[in-house]
């Protein structure tokens, strides 16, 4: 899992990401944040590093 | 409708004739008669080499099995005829490689006559297609890959076909009471309507089911783990024309955005299977009013049909920790449950009958040893538990424990209209295959189910789970040659003595046996193949001496991961 910033342009994509949820239900912004996080895991298309991700997102300090 | 052929008569209890009783919503089933065991006519009590406990699916396979391979078995069945009461709601849903035993045995022609043959799958959302697949594409077997009939049929013509072969000794109406295990042999206690009588046996197969008897007779712990997911299965008969096709659907709107099964089956009978509230009330979801409302919404108001069977049903997950028990194996139901998606329960029953069955025969035969059958063990567990872990997985989209699970499985849903990688998420039950078997030390290529592919010999074409057959319970080490001159086989051959439970054949084209490329092996490979057609090794540029090792081994198993 990379820990190090690969994303060109990480403000743009972080402004991006929350303009997405903009005049969203709580319920359609987690339905939305579902269907990204397949998208994304395609893209990723490696299976240790998906399962690292998981982990991580469940807890920070994981060190996979 | 009524299709038994008629039955051999032999001079045992498995030839005497069934007769043909009104099983209800236009069935007609076979009701077998109890005929007195030698035990309760006054003559001396014997020891049998094999007692089968449970003459259902996977018990009868078995018998089967043993008696094509010229074992005699006793089978005690508590009923007096197929199925559990008929028409209830069993398995029909037979996968490619069940359909390679049942060619073997000698069944196959038959199913195919009575059953409906399919490959074609649809998985539907709402209203729309979300995928389909053609498992016909990368089929090289003799067999469909699946063929649907009701459970009893298959059944029976178990029945019809172990009557033909006359070894073995069915006996009806004869409920196992009580059993004790010794070193040497095994007793069971058998109830019958004539009175009781106890007989021993070398080796006793639990095929009772999941509710197993003998389980508790040996005192052997099974932790069942049950869950809130609720069916109902409504079988019913219709003249709508409708594909002969699996279908399934994840979020029926005519089911209130839940799960539904639509299979085909003989005779024109249709598996409609309903997924229902979580912990509804069985009464109530199977009352015939709600049911026919059910069905209605789902054909449409103007569909008349007929309603055969309403059950309502739900699963558990189970399977013991050992398949064996000193002189007891337990196979199918009782060795282990689990959800019926996928079809996974009766098919992996009768694979549990064919990985046990030719090892059986070999020990029996004092071919080889008792250990061999620790394979079995090994093998079919390892098999059971992936079905769980693969079954569980199907359970798990199917019916979400919580919002943040229903979440996601809707977000795969959504996503699955639009883009081919979230169709493969769509989880409604990975059918049944032949799973792939614990790798064994030292030994390349072993463990893997090879296709009941179509040969020719230079006389004539066969499959090759036949030709497997005629060389009697053996290995056989089929060999691609790498040229016409490649003499490799002449040489192993000239040491055919060393291997008495092996044998040779070389395939080409006009040579042995011909598979027309079927089986896709590289030139100068030997497979050594099993009774049950898995692989049990591979070796480019064999010699005598690596040939040798991996004969032996794949009578021994010495198995990497065993349980």
């Amino acid at each position: 899992m990379k820990t190090q910033l690969t994303i060109p342009d990480a403000d743009g994509f972080y402004a991006a990401l929350i303009d997405l949820h903009q005049g969203l239900e709580s319920a359609e912004s987690a339905a939305l944040n579902a269907r990204l996080l397949f998208l994304l895991a395609n893209q990723v298309g490696d299976q240790d590093v998906l399962l690292a991700c998981l982990r991580a997102a469940r807890d920070p300090l994981s060190q996979h | 409708m009524l299709d038994s052929k008629p039955m051999k008569s032999t001079h045992d209890s498995s030839g005497a004739a069934p007769t043909l009783v009104d099983g209800g919503a236009g069935y007609q089933l076979p009701v077998f008669p109890f005929v007195t065991p030698p035990e309760l006519a006054g003559e001396r009590s014997r020891r049998y080499p094999v007692v089968i406990v449970g003459g259902g699916l996977v018990g009868l396979t078995l018998a089967c099995d043993l008696a094509t391979r010229g074992v005699a078995a006793v089978v005690l069945d508590e009923d007096d005829t197929v199925g559990v009461r008929g028409a209830s709601s069993r398995g029909m849903c037979y996968a490619q490689k069940s359909l390679e035993v049942f060619d073997r045995l000698g069944i196959y022609e038959r199913l195919l006559e009575k059953g409906v043959k399919w490959s074609v799958g649809r998985t539907l959302s709402e209203g729309d297609e979300l995928y389909a697949f053609d498992a016909q594409l990368d089929c090289v077997s003799a067999q469909a890959p699946f063929l649907n009939l009701q459970q009893f049929y298959v059944e029976w013509f178990l029945v019809d076909r172990i009557a033909e072969l006359g070894l073995t000794d069915l006996r009806w109406k004869s409920r196992v009471t009580g059993a004790v295990r010794h070193d040497s042999h095994v007793v069971l206690q058998i109830e019958t309507p004539e009175g009781a009588y106890s007989i021993e046996a070398d080796w006793v197969i639990d095929a009772t089911g999941a509710n197993s008897p003998l389980r508790d007779y040996f005192g052997m712990q099974i932790n069942p783990e049950r869950g809130t997911d609720r069916w109902c299965i409504c079988d019913v008969r219709f003249s709508k024309q409708l594909p002969a096709e699996r279908w399934t659907w994840v979020a029926a709107p005519f089911n209130e955005g839940r799960a539904v099964w639509q299979h085909p089956m003989a005779d024109g009978v249709w598996r409609l299977d309903y997924q229902m509230a979580p912990d509804c009330d069985p009464q109530r979801v199977s009352h015939p009013d709600v049911a026919h409302e059910r069905v209605s919404a789902h054909l449409g108001k103007d569909v008349e049909f007929e309603m055969v069977w309403i059950g309502p049903w739900h699963y558990r997950n189970q399977m013991l920790e050992h398949f064996r028990l000193g002189r007891v194996l337990f196979i199918g139901d009782a060795a282990h449950a689990m959800s019926p998606f996928g079809a996974r329960g009766g098919n992996s029953g009768i694979q549990d009958a064919d990985n046990l069955g030719w090892k059986l025969a070999l020990v029996v035969n004092a071919n080889a040893s008792g250990s061999l059958l620790d394979s079995y063990c090994s093998e079919r567990r390892a098999a059971a538990s992936e079905n769980i872990a693969v079954t569980k997985r199907t359970a798990r989209f199917l019916a979400p424990q919580s919002e943040a699970e229903r979440l996601l499985r809707d977000a795969v849903l959504s996503l699955a209209c639009h883009y081919p990688f979230a169709r493969a998420l769509v989880n409604t039950g990975r059918l049944s295959v032949p799973n792939r078997y614990p790798a064994v030390t030292g030994i390349d290529g072993a463990g893997e189910s090879l296709q009941n592919v179509p040969v020719k010999t230079p006389h004539r074409h066969t499959t090759l789970a036949r030709y497997s057959l005629e060389q009697g319970t053996r290995l056989l080490a089929l060999y691609f040659p790498l040229s016409p001159t490649d003499a490799t086989a002449d040489h192993l051959r000239a040491h055919q003595h060393k291997w008495p439970l092996l044998r040779f054949a070389v395939c080409a084209p006009g040579a042995d046996l011909d598979d027309g490329g079927a089986l896709s092996e590289p030139p100068g490979t030997l497979v050594l193949v099993r009774p049950d057609l898995y692989t049990a090794g591979r070796l480019q540029a064999p010699t005598v001496k690596t040939l040798e090792h991996m004969v032996a081994t794949s009578l021994t198993q010495s198995l990497e991961s065993s349980s």
